[in-house]
């Protein structure tokens, strides 16, 4: 029962933001089945639901990716500077009128643009050909902040509205997404996802640490490589596409872990399940709790995954050790 | 058969290993020997292609460990490094299964009892245990051990002792790194303990 719980979660708290919104929906069972009947739901809910789903499980897969390839439990794309990498690669195709927020190429300026933020954070860690657990966090951290203050800077100083806010950037919306988004994002989730498929073997070995790994066969840095290209792929399209939201990438791999296990290729599907729920959950709760305004997504984000990472770590703390 | 032709190996400045030439037999079991510092490891290292030296060569059956592709060169030797730790909760079994077929080399290091422990809440001599039976399960021609014995109690030793003997007759060319003096090593073909 314990295994099945978040499908069944995911599948409730689906339904209920769905049907969860400032406008009621009219005959609302009878409106799911018949696609186009009712616009709020058709056009507004259903879309943002759907995008909620797929975010989430990118960021859940990209945190996924990060803890694996840099064998670190606190590894996650905000902290390796991946997320705000996204954000500034987009923040800058928009401004130079190139793109807008959500189209695909935005998406590909924000997957450049974190792949470049967390390449420069390994480089600046790996300075000494010693790539440590604790320079990684500590260049990450300098990384992100950097790159957020100049995402801030650019959206504070120039006033093109659809290069969004920096409430955007920092907490991230769903509000302003349309079923025309949806696809950069499925792609980038599905090439994302698969990349994640094919590597999760050597990851596991990744877990015995750099020697142990390549003993056993597995070309460290060309897996390294793979692992942040993936990461970068669907942190890149999500962060383009809805701004930053925090925890995802942290809670949900480990959330998956002590549920079922440590094995990568298990947790792939099951992380992204559980990074969907949280996702689709708070939204809900963003869109709910103060109606008719609508709080930043991040902020419920920080507010559900803190305890419950908390709450993981002092019932069970052999799921990651030795950190 | 594993010739080490003239090498030198410096790490963190220091010379290690100076101009050092062996040739290791194949289907033997030899014993790297001597003091803490003296390069033991750096030796077993550079046969398992870890590290290279500034000059000379290794090959194992004429294949150079450095220049061979990770895939490749696992299917020719295997390691199991001194203190490996583990990180995330796999069991003992998940882990060896990572390297080939577990349940022949568990039964062969009495690990079966702890096939399903998570492999963080083990004790170092099990630990170690299971780092030994992972190489094994690779089943590679050669096997390359740093310490087995060091975190082992005087059963484990044997039992391990006993399986290496038997892979070494059945052609499996072992390399050991140990502490123990000369007299308490006559179960290795041969012993080397003069390479600086």
């Amino acid at each position: 029962m314990k295994r099945l719980a978040p499908v069944i979660a995911l599948i409730i708290a689906t339904f209920i933001a769905i049907y969860v919104g400032a406008a009621p929906i009219d005959n609302f069972w009878s409106s799911l089945i018949s696609p186009g009947s009712n616009d709020i739901l058709w056009q507004i809910r259903i879309p943002r639901v759907t995008a909620a789903l797929i975010v989430g499980a990118s960021l859940a897969l990209a945190g996924l990716m990060a803890q694996g390839a840099c064998n670190n439990a606190l590894a996650e794309p905000s902290i390796l500077g991946t997320t705000a990498g996204a954000s500034l690669g987009t923040v800058l195709a928009v401004l130079t009128g190139l793109v807008q927020v959500g189209s695909v190429g935005a998406i590909a300026c924000g997957a450049l643009g974190a792949l470049a933020a967390t390449s420069l954070t390994f480089k600046l860690a790996n300075l000494r050909s010693q790539l440590s657990s604790f320079a990684l966090i500590i260049v990450g951290i300098a990384v992100s902040a950097s790159i957020t203050a100049i995402v801030g800077l650019l959206s504070s100083m120039v006033t093109r509205a659809d290069a969004r806010s920096i409430s955007f950037w920092n907490f991230g919306s769903l509000a302003l997404i349309t079923r025309d988004n949806l696809v950069g994002i499925s792609i980038t989730a599905i090439v994302g996802g698969l990349i994640a498929w094919k590597i999760s073997p050597s990851l596991d070995r990744l877990s015995l640490g750099d020697a142990t790994a390549f003993h056993l066969g597995v070309d460290v840095p060309r897996v390294r490589l793979i692992a942040l290209v993936a990461l970068s792929v669907l942190a890149g399209g999500s962060v383009s596409t809805v701004g930053s939201i925090a925890f995802i990438g942290l809670a949900a791999p480990h959330i998956a872990r002590f549920i079922y296990g440590p094995t990568h290729r298990s947790l792939i599907i099951h992380t992204a399940i559980i990074g969907a729920l949280l996702v689709v959950v708070a939204d809900t709760l963003s869109r709910s709790i103060a109606q008719p305004n609508e709080l930043p997504i991040g902020l419920i984000t920080s507010l559900l995954g803190a305890p419950v990472l908390i709450a993981l770590v002092s019932v069970k703390n052999n799921v990651w050790t030795n950190q | 058969m594993i010739t080490i032709n003239e090498i030198t190996i410096v790490r963190d400045g220091r010379e290690i290993i100076y101009d050092y030439s062996e040739q290791i037999p194949a289907g033997s079991i030899t014993a790297i020997v001597g003091p803490n510092g003296c390069g033991k490891s750096t030796l077993l290292a550079a046969i398992a292609g870890d590290i290279a030296p500034i000059k000379g060569t290794i090959t194992i059956d004429e294949l150079h460990p450095i220049l061979t592709p990770p895939a490749q060169l696992a299917q020719i030797r295997a390691v199991a490094i001194q203190n490996q730790r583990y990180t995330l909760g796999f069991t003992v079994k998940q882990i060896i299964e990572m390297a080939g077929p577990p349940e022949e080399v568990m039964r062969s290091l009495d690990l079966t009892s702890l096939a399903d422990r998570v492999v963080t809440t083990l004790s170092g001599g099990e630990a170690q245990r299971v780092s030994i039976a992972t190489a094994i399960a690779q089943q590679t021609p050669v096997l390359l051990l740093d310490e087995p014995l060091a975190a082992q109690d005087v059963s484990s030793r044997q039992r391990i002792i006993e399986l290496l003997k038997k892979m070494a007759e059945g052609g499996v060319t072992v390399v050991v790194v140990a502490h123990s003096n000369e007299s308490e090593l006559a179960w290795a073909d041969k012993v080397i303990k003069h390479f600086l």
